[in-house]
């Protein structure tokens, strides 16, 4: 049995506004504090790196080569849009400056690897429908914790809840868009998709080793930034291999 | 050869590979901190590797039980610093105490990555043997930097290689230990697994990172870390 375009393009819209669900826990976060910060991004940084311990197991899979040239293409994506940042006067919402850089290399990063789960959505429906909407379900449910790493980076430096599910749902967009064009050309593009998955991972985890971590050490207690990165880095895993 | 031997050999070699890092002391001079930033964080690179290749391996197993081993390792070394903290008071590096600490924290360090390395061998011998090696090169750049914490406390350079060995040999009485109870009760090794991932990445996040970022710009440090994380990845991935 095949699927529509249309119905193709509806899964990957539905896993894209999961993603807004992951800013309702930040509905309780209303004080912003240095620590609560340093607490968020270390949350974020776990949710991420198990997020890109799950995409490299999958990359590798399909290539490990083709996985680590597509992670070092992620590493200089980052280096680049830091670059470009940085000369530019950044605006997000009402915060500028530094803070404003970070939120926006954060919601630029999760566009960027929402990019290879969209090409992951399409191939899967071109293996057919029962396994393609249990790829999306498991895709919309991961999502979840996207969104929280995402709200978890912009909510304390100020942005609304209904902001942070906003651009949750943003980062997320690319996955309908790309999905459509990857269930079309599956063989192609499944070619591509273990580049895309490393991209992805490299560009997760280098976000968090230049722009979340060091500012989690600066403000809290290093075993205190550990115990959180861990415990939410097994939890994300968890999470993923039971949805 | 009895596989417990096969264990105690790679361990042994891992461990001694620290040695190796003894050898920049050797050199006159005092080692640059940015240095020594880029030394944690190529260990701490191959470190979460070494994490990545386990759970990879080990993962098919019981996700459940990892998950609670991970968590109990992660509670284990979180509340041993907690404890030590609590005793010891945090010392100043000028503190005489504070080589002491130092020394215990390393041994603590590489006893769970002799965890990590009986458990590998008790998951497939070879793959076990590939994290071993992992390790030991890992131990490499971690005794280059504990021998300039003790040659910068006075110690000659010997005595400080000497010291980064002993701290190792932790990892291999741990590495048979778990290897050889692993094997008699089978049901724990999903644990263990999760046990092993859940300490080393805690470890790298605790110690290795946060000392990276006060030597070296976290650019640096990142591009370190991912490249050494990615070779591990990419090795891993050929083996198996």
């Amino acid at each position: 049995m095949s699927a529509s375009v249309l119905v193709v393009f509806l899964y990957g819209l539905a896993t894209a506004l999961a993603t807004g669900l992951g800013a309702l826990p930040f509905a309780l976060v209303r004080v912003v504090s240095g620590r609560i910060v340093a607490s968020s991004n270390a949350i974020a940084s776990g949710l991420m790196l198990g997020a890109s311990y799950g995409l490299v197991a999958q990359g590798t899979t399909y290539g490990g080569v083709q996985t680590v040239i597509g992670a070092m293409a992620g590493v200089s994506f980052i280096l680049v849009t830091q670059h470009l940042l940085r000369n530019a006067d950044v605006q997000f919402g009402r915060a500028r400056g530094a803070g404003a850089r970070q939120m926006a290399l954060m919601v630029v990063v999760m566009t960027a690897h929402s990019f290879a789960e969209g090409v992951a959505i399409g191939v899967a429906f071109g293996g057919g429908v029962t396994l393609a909407v249990l790829i999306t379900a498991a895709i919309a449910v991961h999502n979840i914790p996207e969104g929280l790493a995402i709200s978890a980076v912009l909510r304390p430096r100020g942005t609304s809840v209904v902001g942070c599910a906003w651009w949750s749902v943003v980062s997320s967009l690319p996955q309908p868009v790309m999905a459509v064009p990857a269930f079309l050309f599956v063989e192609a593009f499944s070619e591509a998709l273990p580049y895309g998955i490393g991209f992805a991972a490299g560009a997760m985890v280098f976000m968090v080793l230049v722009e979340l971590l060091p500012e989690a050490f600066q403000r809290a207690r290093g075993r205190t930034v550990a115990l959180l990165v861990s415990l939410s880095m097994v939890g994300m895993v968890l999470f993923q291999r039971y949805l | 050869m009895d596989p417990a031997l096969t264990v105690l050999a790679y361990s042994t070699i891992a461990a001694g590979m620290g040695g190796l890092g003894a050898l920049p002391l050797l050199s006159p001079g005092r080692s640059q901190p940015r240095w020594l930033g880029w030394a944690n964080a190529l260990a701490a690179g191959l470190m979460l590797g070494a994490g990545y290749a386990l759970m990879d391996v080990g993962a098919d197993r019981e996700p459940l039980s990892g998950a609670v081993g991970a968590a109990l390792g992660v509670g284990f070394v979180f509340l041993t610093q907690l404890v030590w903290e609590a005793a010891e008071g945090d010392r100043a590096e000028s503190s005489p105490a504070y080589g002491y600490q130092v020394f215990l924290r390393n041994t603590l360090h590489s006893a769970a990555e002799g965890v990590a390395i009986g458990v590998a061998m008790a998951l497939d011998l070879s793959f076990g043997i590939f994290v071993a090696l992992a390790i030991g090169v890992h131990n490499i750049p971690e005794a280059a930097v504990l021998g300039a914490v003790f040659t910068g406390r006075g110690h000659s350079r010997p005595e400080a290689a000497g010291i980064a060995v002993v701290t190792d040999l932790s990892q291999v009485f741990l590495s048979v230990f778990v290897f050889v109870v692993v094997q008699a009760a089978p049901s724990i090794l999903p644990f263990a697994v999760g046990f092993a991932v859940g300490t080393l990445v805690y470890l790298v996040m605790a110690d290795l990172l946060p000392e990276s970022y006060r030597h070296a710009g976290p650019t640096t440090i990142g591009l370190v870390t991912v490249v050494s994380l990615g070779i591990i990845v990419l090795l891993g991935g050929l083996r198996w």
